[in-house]
Formats: structure tokens, C-alpha cells, sequence
């Protein structure tokens, strides 16, 4: 196939230390914590790498509000282009939301069709984690997650992930395809001075995505409070109940007493109870007695 | 461990958010600190980072580091500390401070 | 054309970004935490009446938790505690007094006011250092690749470690004696609670300061509400706390287990521990306040005022950033620094510094840490335990007592008396 031509980064940017009132649920984010989680760094970092060692370009986008806005600046710094996905409603809202309908806007706010898309493997709010199997499907290609190293190998990609028990599994993946990645010690780069004074003022570009409705719809929620459990009233006097529950004054087997006796005394009481009731055979019973 | 007023230091630690960058802002020469008698620091240091060891030294995480500066301003040996402050952006976030 | 780069987007920073940006000056401002304030911790009021001029009605504005209409000193021994109470409704409605409010929500609102007015901001980057050629500051350099950045005039508002100012030979490279160490605890409580347990409604707040509760450690103590949290610290000698080998947050626990402090904080949880060195020098210890090319301002130039009864720094740094600002295209057009130490000199930053300079030396003295203390709530145990059937006892006979008792001699009370008097006339 042809040089890759566009690199494109979904990359998930959210506060990264919610706040949740232990009492009521209730869930406080901060637009100053917002930036991208070190997986989602790491995919960025990747796509830089990649791009560059292609001449391709790099896209990242990221769904979300403006308070998105700061971390892209950065990004876009580091001489990406950048676009937000504009996406309106409520972290209850979001969560729930349909991400078929999600990967579907995020193609389309790419413009053109990319060559290797590259995402975290998990979201720092625990997100579903399907977005990438989504986004394979809308594209039609292939999907390669949970990756921990991307080498470019010609116009393919050599790519490794961790599996159970120390294992690696090596991959070759063609393109174009989707690839989610792990943060794995990858760091994102930080941006030149220069770059960084000059996309201080850097306006970020929002697509605008009619993204229907999720399929499943919150309708509200609260906290679980079971409903109590039926007990009958108590039947008879607090006197019978008494007696039941104590056991006085019922016939019962007395206590046997024996002694006080000698220690040889003793141990033939206990013989011969345990013959009696069937521990010990009756030649078992001869020998001890011998 | 258990602080008196019944939080552990790890749970008050917790409390606060580190961006811990790759690159450790505090250096100490702990061949210095061998023949330091007063180890100011072992208490001084609110986030407790500095820990003696066997042979007399001394061990510094700088993970967790407020970066108040309180052990550099209590070390009396030369040379002993070397203190930067954290990459940009990097290092603990404070917001309630 | 850089015309102005501004080093740290606190109070001082932001302060002195505002003004030059307002002036058409061409500024940066160089942060090195992700946003303005994350690397802050002070010690809860903001008194905001120095924004009166450049940002009219900022109480409107401003991210309040709670407006201090209740003030109080308290004076700690084990097990007994000395409060002078005072509140104002004044104080709860415009123009206001003091604010409890978290760093990291004002110094990103006042950085947000200097960005508004053209200044640019840029985060995560951290100055390590000052570009000079001869004796002139003629830049910083920076922790980003290509990061040297070169301009007329630098003003280092970068805290009170000030690397900068070291470098430039203001600041001595430590100081232990002139600095203490703030520790904060942030215990979250509901809001009512914390209404019902301060006697206050609304947006009203509470400043407790307290002496005497550091273990002889020179320093004190602080209690303050925020909205549904109150934060509580102590601030000790560096150079003391080193010495006595007493860790800061068990302190913070013995101020938090003393009877008068434990019902406040009660079932509240740990929400965010904080620590920060604070500069208490005063006017004596001041540095130069500026070099040849470069101006230092609030904590960097220890313009932190802790007096006993007066304990600001926000507005300090404010002040000297404003003035900073003000005069920046005078001092860039004429090559002299000296328009800005007149300013200060004017102003309330310099004049409160100067005639409060004796307290630092008083207020953090072994008697009024150690005795005194003790001494009072000697006194004043005395003159309220009714001893009946003995009669009561005069006062004189109480004080000399309660002096004994704590090892104080009566002319030592004359001399610390008129000091005092002295230094808060």
C-alpha cells in the first residue's frame, strides 16, 4: 500500500481526580484537573512518532466540552493538528451514552480516512472500552488492542502487547488499522518555548457532530435502598415465646454423674461409654480392659 | 503506621495529588549525609521522604515531595541536597492549599 | 517582542501581568504547576480591599468560601483556652474585610484576570534560571527545549524560594531563622454543620488564630472555614521545629485534640494535606527588591506580614505585584529600577512592613511562646474559680502568682510590655 498519509489519536480528556461525596454520591469535577490520562499521552506519543517517521500528519481529537481546550493547546504545541468533538451533556449522560453513535462522530469529524487510528486502551473513568472496536467497525479495518510498543516496519506496523504470565506476543499489523495502547512508561513529549508561547492563544477548532441521542437513556438515578423485609408479628405470650426460646421446662436427658472416682475409675466410665454408643468394638473394649 | 489522631500517613499522603515525573528533582549525596550528626531533615520534612539507613545515610523518595523546601533550609552539610524544582507541570498539585 | 515575562502566576505574578498588560506592555507569564495556585498553600484569608482600585467590585467575582465576619484570637495551655472574640456584619457585606477561599481557585481566578487584559500564560514551565549579560537580568531561561526567553525587564514573583532572586545574589541561599513552615489539613464537614458548630449563617466564616499550641515550637496556630470544609494548621520555625525533632502534622494533631479545638473538627474527614515555608523576616530581613533588569516581588521578596494580631500575605503580594506592573514601562524605558521600591515605599506594603518591623522578634520570642501563654491562662483561671469559703483574691497577688508559677519576672512583663507597646503603637 501507499505511504501512510494521516495519523489520527482519539485521545480521552477528563478530570483525572473526581471527587465523590462519600454521603451522597454526588460527583464533583474540576476543569483544571482535566488532562489526558497517561494511556492516552502515550497513544499521542506513539502517533507523533509514527507520523513523523512516515511524513504523515497527526490528528487528535478529543469528545468533550471546552474545558478539553487547554490539554489540545498543548497538543497542538507539539505540532498536531487538533480538533474537539463537541459533545453536550451530563456525566450520567455520557457515561450510558451509545458509543457506536460516538465512534460514528468521531469518523466523521476526521474528514478524511486515516490510516492507523490510535486510542488508549482504557479510559481513566472507566469507560466501556469498546470505543476502538467501534471505530474498527465503522471503518472496516482491522483491531489491535492493548498494545505496549508500535515500531513502524515500512508501511506496516510491528506492534507488541502483554499477555498472561510474563508473556509478549509480537504482531504484525497492516494498516490501516486501529491500535489502542497502554501508557507502559511511554511518555508524551513536552513542547519547544516558542510553541508553546504561540498556542497559548491557539483557537481550537470544534466539529460540530449531530450525534443522535444514545440508544439507552438514563432516566434517573438514586441511591439503592432496598425495600425491608416482612417479618410476621410473633405469635403466643412473651411467656410461651420465653419458654420456647429458653427450652425451660422441657423433658430432657439428665446429665449422667459419675464420681467422684479414682483416674482408672475414669477411664472405664469413659470405655465403656464409648462401647456403648458404638466407638469402640467389643475387642478393642477386651484389650483396654486387659 | 498509625498517626496519634487516628489517620495512617499513607491515608494523609493520599490525600494529595502527585504528577510524578520521571526525573527526581531532589538528589542526595548520601556519602554526605554519613557524617551529618543532627539528620534534621528525618523530621523536618512534612512528607516524611527522608529515611536513615543502617549504615548512617540517607534514603530520599521524592515522589511525594511537597516541594516546600524545608530540607534544604535545615541541612547544615554542604553539597549534601541538591534541589530543583520538578519538571513543568510535573509534581504535586495542591487544591484546597 | 517580549516586553515583560513574569515568573510564577500567584498573587504577586498575576498581580504585576495585569497591571503591564493593561499598560499595552507585551507579557508573559510563566507558571510552572499545570495551573495558577497548584503548587500554593496558605494560611485562609484573602483580604481583597488592595483590588478596589484595578478590579472594581472583584467581591462580585471573586471565588469566595466564606466572607470572615468572625474573628478570633485564642490563646492554648493543655486543657485550657483563652478566646477574644470579635465579629462584624460589616464585615459580611460589601466592600467586605477578609475571604476564606482555596488557592488554587483564586490565583487561577486573578491569572484569568491578567489573560483577560492580554497577558499570556503559559503553564508547566518551569524558570531555571536568568539569562544576564554584564550586571543586567536580560531574560530566563527555561526547563522547555529553545526555552531561553529574553526581555527588558523580569519580574520574579516565584515564591518564597525564589531561585531567581538567589541567583541574582538578593536571597542567600537559605534562611531558616526568617522562615517558618505552614501545615494545613482540609477536613470536610456539611455545610450546616459547620454553621451550627462556628455560630455562623450563610457565607459568613470564621478566623480563629490561636498562640500556643506548638509544643514552645515559636509559631501558632489556625483554624478557618470554608464552605463545607475548615481548614487547620499550625506555622513553626523552621529552624526551632528542626531542632526539636517534632514532626509538623502531630502537632496539627495535638491542636486538633485540644478540648477547644476537638468539637469543631469532629467526624470531619481529611480532604487534602498541604505544607508550605512562609517568609516571616520582616522589613529588617528584606532582600534588595531589585537588580539591574529585574524586580522581585511578594513572598520572593518576603513581603509577608506576620505580626501577631495581623497575619496577611495574599494582599502583600498583590500590592508589590501592582506596583511592579504599574511601573514597568517607566522602568523599561529608563533603565531604572528605583520607581519600584518608591512605589512600595508609598504604599501600605512597605509602610505596614516598616512600622511592624520589631514583631517578628516579639511575637515569635521564648516568652510570648513558652510563658506567656500560661501565664494568662493562670490568670485568668484564677480570677474566675470561685474559692469559696475563702474570699477572692486580689488581682495583683494573682499575677504575681500566675508569673512565678511560669517562671516570669514581673519586670520582664514591664520591659516585654513596653516593647510591645512599641512595635504595635
Amino acid at each position: 500500500m501507499a505511504e501512510p498519509r494521516l495519523v489520527a489519536v482519539l485521545a480521552r480528556c477528563s478530570d483525572l481526580r473526581v471527587e465523590v461525596d462519600a454521603l451522597t454520591g454526588a460527583v464533583s469535577r474540576d476543569a483544571r484537573t482535566v488532562a489526558f490520562s497517561s494511556s492516552d499521552a502515550a497513544a499521542i506519543e506513539h502517533g507523533l512518532q509514527l507520523a513523523s517517521a512516515w511524513g504523515a500528519r497527526t490528528l487528535v481529537l478529543t469528545a468533550g466540552g471546552p474545558e478539553c481546550d487547554g490539554p489540545l493547546r498543548d497538543v497542538a504545541a507539539l505540532g498536531a493538528e487538533v480538533r474537539r468533538v463537541a459533545t453536550h451533556g451530563s456525566y450520567v449522560e455520557e457515561l450510558a451514552a451509545d458509543e457506536r453513535a460516538l465512534a460514528r462522530a468521531m469518523v466523521s469529524a476526521m474528514g478524511e480516512r486515516p490510516d492507523l487510528v490510535l486510542c488508549a486502551d482504557r479510559s481513566a473513568d472507566r469507560g466501556t472500552g469498546a470505543l476502538p472496536a467501534f471505530v474498527a467497525h465503522e471503518l472496516g479495518v482491522v483491531q489491535a488492542p492493548g498494545l505496549v510498543s508500535l515500531e513502524r516496519d515500512g508501511n506496516e506496523l510491528i506492534a507488541e502487547r502483554r499477555l498472561d504470565f510474563g508473556r509478549r506476543e509480537r504482531m504484525r499489523v497492516p494498516l490501516p488499522a486501529v491500535c489502542s495502547v497502554e501508557a507502559a512508561g511511554t511518555r508524551l513529549r513536552r513542547a519547544s518555548l516558542p510553541a508553546s508561547l504561540a498556542a497559548a492563544r491557539f483557537e481550537v477548532p470544534v466539529a460540530e457532530v449531530a450525534v443522535p441521542g444514545p440508544a439507552v437513556r438514563v432516566l434517573g438515578s438514586r441511591a439503592a435502598r432496598p425495600r425491608p423485609r416482612h417479618l410476621p408479628a410473633p405469635t403466643g405470650s412473651s411467656r410461651e415465646r420465653l419458654l420456647a426460646l429458653t427450652g425451660a421446662l422441657l423433658s430432657h436427658e439428665p446429665p449422667t454423674v459419675i464420681g467422684p472416682v479414682d483416674a482408672s475409675g475414669a477411664a472405664d466410665a469413659l470405655l465403656e461409654f464409648l462401647a456403648r454408643n458404638g466407638y469402640l468394638s467389643e475387642a478393642r473394649t477386651g484389650y483396654a480392659a486387659s | 503506621m498509625t498517626g496519634y489522631d487516628g489517620i495512617s500517613f499513607d491515608d494523609r499522603m493520599e490525600t494529595v495529588e502527585f504528577r510524578v515525573a520521571e526525573r527526581a528533582h531532589i538528589v542526595v549525596d548520601s556519602d554526605v549525609c554519613r557524617s551529618c550528626t543532627t539528620k534534621a531533615c528525618v523530621t523536618a520534612c512534612p512528607a516524611n521522604l527522608f529515611a536513615p539507613t543502617s549504615d548512617g545515610g540517607i534514603l530520599f523518595n521524592y515522589e511525594q515531595c511537597f516541594e516546600c523546601g524545608t530540607c534544604y533550609q535545615v541541612c547544615n552539610a554542604e553539597g549534601a541536597l541538591t534541589w530543583t524544582y520538578p519538571d513543568g507541570g510535573h509534581g504535586v498539585v495542591f487544591r484546597h492549599g | 517582542m517580549t516586553d515583560v515575562i513574569v515568573v510564577g502566576a500567584g498573587p504577586a505574578g498575576s498581580a504585576a501581568a495585569l497591571l503591564a498588560a493593561r499598560d499595552g506592555l507585551d507579557v508573559v507569564l510563566l507558571e510552572r504547576g499545570p495551573f495558577p495556585g497548584s503548587k500554593n498553600a496558605y494560611g485562609g484569608v484573602v483580604y481583597g480591599r488592595v483590588l478596589d482600585e484595578v478590579l472594581p467590585n472583584w467581591w462580585d467575582e471573586v471565588p469566595v468560601q466564606r466572607w470572615v465576619t468572625r474573628r478570633s484570637t485564642m490563646v492554648l495551655t493543655e486543657g485550657r483556652a483563652l478566646t477574644v472574640d470579635f465579629r462584624s456584619t460589616d464585615w459580611g457585606k460589601a466592600p467586605y474585610n477578609g475571604c476564606t477561599t482555596f488557592r488554587a481557585d483564586f490565583d487561577s481566578w486573578l491569572a484569568g484576570k491578567a489573560v483577560e487584559a492580554g497577558a499570556q500564560l503559559v503553564t508547566s514551565t518551569v524558570a531555571t534560571g536568568l539569562v544576564v549579560e554584564g550586571d543586567r537580568v536580560v531574560g530566563v531561561r527555561t526547563d522547555r527545549s529553545d526555552g531561553d526567553l529574553r526581555a527588558p525587564l523580569v519580574i520574579a514573583a516565584d515564591g518564597v524560594k525564589s531561585f531567581l532572586a538567589k541567583e541574582a545574589v538578593l536571597l542567600p541561599r537559605t534562611q531558616a531563622k526568617h522562615l517558618t513552615l505552614g501545615v494545613k489539613e482540609v477536613l470536610s464537614l456539611p455545610r450546616e454543620v459547620i454553621d451550627e458548630r462556628f455560630g455562623v449563617r450563610g457565607n459568613e466564616g470564621v478566623d480563629v488564630e490561636i498562640l500556643g499550641c506548638t509544643r514552645g515550637i515559636p509559631g501558632g496556630g489556625f483554624v478557618y472555614t470554608n464552605r463545607d470544609s475548615i481548614s487547620v494548621g499550625v506555622v513553626v520555625s523552621v529552624e526551632h521545629l528542626a531542632a526539636a525533632k517534632v514532626r509538623a502534622e502531630d502537632l496539627v494533631a495535638d491542636l486538633k485534640a485540644h478540648p477547644a479545638v476537638a468539637p469543631w473538627v469532629e467526624g470531619a474527614d481529611l480532604k487534602e494535606y498541604t505544607a508550605h515555608l512562609i517568609p516571616e523576616g520582616g522589613y529588617d530581613h528584606l532582600p534588595p527588591l531589585s537588580t539591574p533588569g529585574m524586580l522581585v516581588t511578594g513572598d520572593a521578596a518576603g513581603l509577608c506580614l506576620a505580626a501577631g494580631i495581623w497575619l496577611e500575605g495574599v494582599n502583600f503580594a498583590i500590592g508589590s505585584g501592582l506596583e511592579a506592573g504599574r511601573h514597568a514601562r517607566r522602568i523599561i524605558e529608563t533603565r531604572d529600577e528605583k520607581p519600584y521600591r518608591a512605589a512600595l515605599e508609598e504604599t501600605f506594603v512597605l509602610q505596614d512592613h516598616k512600622r511592624l518591623r520589631g514583631a517578628p522578634g516579639v511575637v515569635l520570642s521564648e516568652r510570648v511562646q513558652q510563658q506567656y501563654p500560661g501565664l494568662i491562662a493562670d490568670l485568668v483561671q484564677g480570677l474566675f474559680t470561685v474559692t469559696n469559703p475563702t474570699a477572692k483574691p486580689g488581682v495583683v497577688k494573682l499575677l504575681r502568682a500566675a508569673a512565678k508559677n511560669n517562671g516570669v519576672k514581673l519586670r520582664h512583663l514591664m520591659t516585654d510590655g513596653l516593647r510591645g507597646g512599641k512595635v504595635f503603637r
